[in-house]
């Protein structure tokens, strides 16, 4: 009775070991190989996609082109020789990054030059405001003063004795 | 068979209304010259109720399109095109801007619901310049009534009927892509108020300071919705498109970020106008900006210029016509603004250099710089190939290598910026106040640098900028809560730190936002720089060791849902017994792959499966398989939520401006 209650822990035992073997099996490796295709595949465009890498694409074409790498990888050619090799093939168009020459020149020079110049601007702005003598105030027309007064007037009736209340009110205002 | 001819088809009410709405657009848009013309001032008030009647017709067509879309009416050549008996109701509904006319259809929908609202709202603050504004609105929906109507209808008929659809994209047969489109364009059409504004007020030499305050709220709104469209497109992309990724630079995305870019200028910058009178011509050279790259985004999607510059050429009468319209658009907007523009001179002058406006006028910079390098990078490509015929790729690298250090740079304004009063600083306050949060920016800079070196040097200068614009939010809300308890020593601590909030909700909505912003900025830091990602082939039973995320293959199994087949992997991750399901559907009627990630999401990561193809046969099969663990990635969802709630406790405030209390106690005298 006692043999056969141990046998069965034991299988038992056995069988829920049986579940976490996974956990102690050797995972998955990835193969370098793979990685270093797609790491340079994320670089260049597939010539056929919407804006998308060949490290991303379904297409064909960018199968073709990631064993296009393999193979170069394989025969031990450098990443930036793949990658002059897709130019020479495709152009620039195949970089997913524009060149900083040629055609790509552009792309790289204007963002820079456009904040300095900005900033400048803005500098310059900034300064001739703050050193420009302030704009007059502007007067109010006759009729608006009567607004104001009467306004001002009914404020105060409203407000009764609170009349320090008003008054910080207007403090706030802050204007000349 | 006679009968059925005759039978009474939704369709063609709906089509007639718009027809109708067509014409109502016509007569706002004319309503206030004619009434100069004529000298009959009455006449420009048709514009007003023309509003409401151009937004009744406008739904009875659109609700026309989508009762077309429920009951199937394949003889609707739109709906045969996208939709399919099989299809679920929801995205049967939504099919209605899954093409390109409904979606344009949406477009013109959401600006008369704008228009009618404007013109309630006007009714009671603006009523004398009201006509201006909705003719403004009136001339931009003839523009895209004449797209829709006689260049790209919806419910134009097709004989012989087909006897079912050829199905909406499956791609958009998604929660995110149902939402995301009504978004973004509430968003983009959002800014046609602002826009139709500063045109009424240079054409009628409106002063700013009655309109401002209003024009405020509307970019506000329009704001609140780009960046929830934004944001769900995102999400969209992140589960859909099975990349890991969510944001890649295309041009589509761009299209809608450069206004969004503009618009958050202009919210700030309105706010300087507001509080200094000052940069009136600046603004509304913003508004018409923001306006303008709407367009602009409506065109590069709408027009098929993106896919190719040829492809465009092909079929010119849509393109043609809107690049037309905005050509007009611009030209006239642009020739009013250099014209007029300076019709109203600031009113002050700039105090100190070191002083809020000035801050603003920094921020103006940098999101002005930010919008203009994504247009060039967006558009640099088109022009070059169109000129020159070379072609160039402009991709996520050069966007990231560009536009990161702009936003690093907008961190830091975002972090000095509200400790700046205005006027004028005092350059000692200013210093004591910023010692703890430069201290906390620079502790969480060595941390990060230390802690995963070695990095990209973004990676220790974002966390130092992110650590240090929260540091200033919160020390700056406690100096506030600590006063606010000087003043009212009996309040509790919690109903303090609520009044000081709801005290001043125009500050601290922003400083929410900016606190989201800040949640964003985490969330794209992590999964920017500490992505991991393997691609291996897996037989069912072996697992896979990504960073500390062990997964189990567990297995495939294929069956059939409502309108596609698809495999369905199982995946186990072996530290939480989670199991995550990808799936490769395939819808049969238009033949088309989808892949569905299976994602496991935490708060500090994602693990995101997805499955590819098969390797071998029968037995042997094995599978590709992509794993990424994306760390942080719910932060931006989460930061997007939170900007939002932010944005909404901001326009919960209603303050009275002085000019508002003398109008109404003039009126009441």
């Amino acid at each position: 009775m006692n043999k056969t209650w141990l046998r069965l822990s034991v299988c038992i035992c056995g069988l829920l070991l049986c579940y976490t073997l996974p956990v102690w099996a050797e995972p998955v490796q990835e193969d370098p190989l793979d990685r270093a295709v797609l790491e340079i595949a994320k670089d260049l465009r597939c010539a056929v996609c919407q804006n998308q890498p060949v490290a991303e694409s379904n297409s064909d074409l960018a199968k073709d082109m990631r064993q296009l790498i393999r193979e170069q990888l394989v025969a031990g050619k450098s990443r930036d020789e793949i990658v002059d090799y897709f130019v020479a093939r495709y152009g620039d168009y195949v970089l997913m990054k524009p060149p900083t020459e040629r055609a790509g020149l552009l792309l790289w020079i204007v963002p820079p030059v456009l904040l300095v110049t900005l900033a400048l601007l803005s500098w310059v702005f900034l300064r001739q405001r703050s050193q420009a003598p302030p704009p007059p105030a502007p007067v109010l027309s006759a009729q608006d003063q009567a607004r104001v007064r009467a306004a001002r007037g009914q404020q105060d009736m409203k407000m009764g004795t609170k009349k320090k209340g008003a008054n910080t009110k207007k403090k706030k205002d802050n204007r000349p | 068979m006679f009968l059925s001819g005759f039978e009474f088809n939704l369709v063609e009410l709906g089509h007639f209304a718009a027809y109708l709405a067509f014409a109502v657009a016509v007569v706002m848009a004319l309503a206030p010259a004619a009434a100069q013309f004529f000298h009959r001032p009455e006449l420009a008030r048709v514009g007003v109720n023309a509003s409401i009647a151009v937004f009744v017709l406008t739904t009875l067509g659109g609700l026309a399109m989508i009762h077309a879309f429920v009951t199937d009416n394949f003889s609707v050549q739109y709906v045969a095109a996208n939709s399919n008996s099989k299809l679920p109701l929801f995205y049967k509904v939504s099919a209605l801007w899954g093409g390109h006319e409904g979606s344009l259809y949406l477009w013109v929908w959401v600006l008369t619901l704008y228009t009618m609202l404007v013109s309630f709202h006007g009714r009671r603050h603006y009523p004398d310049r009201l006509p201006t504004i909705l003719a403004v609105q009136g001339a931009l929906m003839v523009g895209f009534f004449g797209l829709i109507l006689f260049l790209s209808n919806p419910f134009l008929r097709l004989f012989p009927m087909p006897p079912d659809g050829r199905d909406l994209n499956p791609l958009l047969q998604d929660p995110g892509m149902v939402f995301h489109p009504p978004m973004l364009y509430l968003g983009y059409v959002g800014f046609s108020v602002p826009f139709a504004f500063a045109m009424a007020a240079l054409i009628t030499r409106w002063k700013s300071e009655y309109w401002i305050a209003h024009i405020r709220r509307w970019a506000l709104i329009a704001w609140g919705f780009l960046t929830t469209g934004i944001i769900l497109g995102g999400w969209w992309a992140y589960y859909e498109l099975g990349w890991g990724g969510y944001w890649a630079w295309d041009p589509v995305e761009n299209a809608s970020f450069m206004p969004w870019l503009v618009g958050t200028a202009l919210v700030h910058s309105i706010t300087v106008q507001e509080r200094r009178r000052m940069l009136h011509a600046w603004n509304i050279f913003l508004v018409i900006t923001a306006f303008s790259l709407s367009l602009l985004g409506t065109f590069l999607v709408r027009s098929g210029v993106l896919s190719s510059v040829h492809a465009f050429a092909v079929d010119p009468g849509r393109g043609a016509y809107i690049l037309a319209f905005m050509t007009v658009v611009l030209t006239v907007s642009f020739s009013i603004f250099l014209a007029r523009g300076r019709y109203q001179e600031a009113e002050e002058g700039m105090t100190s250099m070191l002083s809020r406006e000035s801050m603003f006028v920094w921020n103006n910079v940098v999101f002005t710089v930010a919008a203009a390098c994504v247009l060039l990078g967006t558009l640099y490509p088109l022009a070059l190939e169109a000129l020159r015929g070379d072609k160039i790729t402009v991709g996520a690298p050069y966007f990231n290598a560009v536009m990161v250090p702009i936003f690093l740079a907008a961190l830091l304004l975002m972090a000095v910026a509200p400790l700046v009063p205005w006027r004028k600083a005092n350059p000692e306050r200013l210093r004591s106040r910023l010692l703890v949060p430069v201290a906390l920016g620079l502790t969480a800079g060595v941390v990060m640098l230390v802690a995963a070196w070695p990095l990209h040097w973004t990676g220790p200068v974002a966390a130092a900028l992110i650590a240090f614009v929260t540091g200033t939010i919160i020390t700056d809300y406690a100096r506030a809560v600590r006063q606010r308890r000087v003043q009212h020593p009996g309040e509790s601590l919690l109903r303090a730190l609520a009044r000081t909030v709801l005290g001043n909700r125009r500050h601290y909505g922003g400083m929410i936002v900016h606190l989201g912003i800040i949640t964003i900025a985490i969330g794209l830091t992590g999964s920017g720089l500490f992505r991991l990602e393997k691609s291996v082939v897996m037989a069912p039973g072996e697992v896979v060791e990504v960073g500390s995320e062990r997964l189990r293959f567990d297995g495939v199994r294929s069956f059939q849902r409502d309108n596609y087949f698809t495999l369905q992997g199982q995946f186990t991750l072996l530290d939480r017994g989670v199991v995550v399901l990808p799936e490769r559907r395939r819808y049969p009627v238009q033949e088309m792959p989808t892949t569905e990630s299976g994602i496991h999401s935490t708060l500090w990561r994602d693990v995101y499966v997805v499955i590819a193809e098969p390797v071998g046969q029968g037995n042997q099969t094995k599978w590709g398989v992509h794993v990424y663990v994306n760390p942080l990635i719910q932060w931006i969802w989460g930061g997007g939520l939170i900007a939002l709630f932010g944005l909404g406790v901001t326009l919960t405030s209603r303050r009275r401006t002085a000019r508002d209390a003398v109008a109404a106690t003039a009126a009441a005298s």
